[in-house]
């Protein structure tokens, strides 16, 4: 049970908080889950490793919810905070473009995570692009952090993203392609990023071999 | 969705305001034609039922709550709902969809054996199934509001019990609460009145208030030595009496250990039935 629990990357949280994250996990309907719920959603838009595995013990909270008692309520918080911080994410961006990004990276990782009869949740389909759109735009392409969380959420979930809706993929890909070829002022690691990310897609959403020693050639893996 | 919208369409639709637009959705759910004389539409039967009864004041309902007469909330305008909400509506029409597919493979396969079966070896199935599959509800709004009203008589301590006390082998028609079906074509006027009686009848079942519990106890304690012998003497042995009928009151902790054996032997009847 222990090696499983690191899996969840909860160390980053205080002892308390994560008793209180190990007993939801166990026994859901022994604690607040509207409390376990914004304890998540609060660390995971401060803490980008969190972010991005946050998923993982959403995910089992609400299978074991579900189990006990048949209830909704921790995966309906989760949701609806995650709408909350949606409709205010300009102003986040604003204000730190850390909590930006980590908000995009977690709730693409809910996206990822949390399926309906193993299929992605509806709500979340045009939420999530409307966030990668945003990455692809002018300004944000001349942050790296925020290019590369473009590409790692498109690396992550861009297969399932274009199937539910392929259109708005194009709409993000126009996009992708012509900032590549036009925008000035962006840095060679954006453009390497995004010529990665457009031959990924016209790829099937791998990479071929050649391709990949072309770009990971000199990363240890 | 603004905030502002968000309130004005509670304001309406709340319990303190006698507004005019809740009395005319009031007198308007129940009739068949609207104004201007034409036969109204079920959507427009299934926007004023939820207009009527949808507010919700609280997303945190307990899982045991039973709710009044109305459809439940149901939010019809999806692009306007909270993102739990859209999950969960998207979420009940997939079960409803694997469902039907579920109840229709059924009603086949009853169909193909009764028509294998010219003569007849004895089970006969229930013939009215094979019929049934001509005559199914299926639209897809129906079926969700039905559902939803069987949920809430589902999702109560009464069910709960109902369930563990009287395994559906053992169910006497007319005794016991049966769930109505929803594949079935009905009125809603008839439906309506189905999950009515089913829910009273549920109420049979409702967990004891302390008064009862207070008397349960006392009888427990006045129990001596001799009672408790003919008691172990009178426990039926789980192969002889499978199909013991279980006896409420101050001996039912007996009871209950009697039901352990009974769910192998519980047949699937009907899909979403208990």
């Amino acid at each position: 049970m222990e090696s499983s629990t690191e899996d969840y990357r909860i160390q980053s949280f205080d002892l308390d908080t994560q008793v209180l994250l190990k007993t939801a996990l166990k026994d859901p309907g022994s604690v607040n889950l509207e409390k376990v719920s914004n304890v998540i959603v609060d660390q995971s838009l401060k803490d980008q490793v969190f972010s991005k595995e946050a998923g993982r013990i959403c995910y089992t909270i609400v299978q074991a919810e579900a189990k006990q008692s048949n209830g909704n309520v921790f995966r309906r918080n989760l949701l609806n905070r995650l709408q909350q911080e949606f409709k205010g994410r300009e102003e986040t961006r604003g204000r730190s473009l850390q909590e930006w990004v980590c908000y995009v990276t977690f709730i693409c990782n809910i996206f990822d995570y949390l399926k309906v009869n193993n299929m992605p949740m509806v709500a979340l389909v045009h939420p999530v692009y409307d966030c990668l759109i945003r990455l692809a735009q002018a300004d944000a392409l001349m942050n790296e952090e925020e290019v590369d969380c473009l590409v790692l959420q498109l690396h992550r979930i861009g297969e399932q993203l274009e199937k539910v809706n392929s259109q708005r993929m194009d709409e993000l890909f126009f996009l992708l392609r012509d900032s590549f070829l036009l925008q000035e002022g962006l840095s060679s690691m954006a453009r390497l990023l995004l010529l990665e990310i457009l031959e990924f897609r016209a790829g099937g959403w791998m990479l071929s071999s050649t391709a990949h020693k072309y770009y990971y050639s000199e990363i240890a893996d | 969705m603004s905030v502002w919208t968000r309130d004005r369409r509670r304001d309406v639709h709340s319990d303190h305001h006698d507004d005019r637009s809740s009395d005319q959705n009031r007198w308007s759910h129940r009739r068949k034609r609207g104004v201007d004389g034409s036969l109204r539409t079920n959507k427009e039967a299934e926007a004023s039922d939820w207009e009527k009864g949808s507010y919700r004041h609280s997303d945190n309902r307990h899982a045991s709550f039973t709710t009044p007469e109305s459809a439940g909330p149901v939010s019809r305008c999806s692009h306007q709902a909270d993102w739990g909400s859209q999950v969960e509506d998207d979420e009940m029409r997939r079960d409803m969809h694997i469902d039907i597919q579920r109840y229709r493979r059924r009603i086949l396969g009853t169909d193909v054996t009764q028509r294998e079966r010219k003569t007849s070896s004895g089970s006969s199935g229930s013939s009215c199934d094979s019929r049934e599959g001509d005559n199914m509800e299926t639209d897809e709004a129906v079926l969700l509001r039905r559902q939803k009203q069987i949920n809430y008589g589902k999702n109560t301590l009464a069910y709960d019990r109902y369930i563990k006390e009287v395994p559906k082998h053992m169910r006497q028609p007319g005794i016991h609460p049966k769930t109505p079906n929803k594949f079935r074509k009905y009125s809603r006027r008839s439906w309506d009145q189905q999950i009515k009686l089913w829910k009273v009848k549920l109420h049979a079942w409702d967990p004891p208030t302390e008064e009862d519990q207070d008397k349960v106890l006392d009888n427990i304690e006045v129990l001596d030595l001799d009672d408790v012998m003919d008691i172990e003497l009178d426990f039926p042995t789980l192969s002889e009496f499978q199909n013991a009928p279980v006896s409420t009151g101050s001996l039912s902790r007996e009871g209950e250990e009697c039901l352990g054996t009974p769910v192998k032997i519980q047949k699937t009847e009907e899909p979403d039935t208990a």
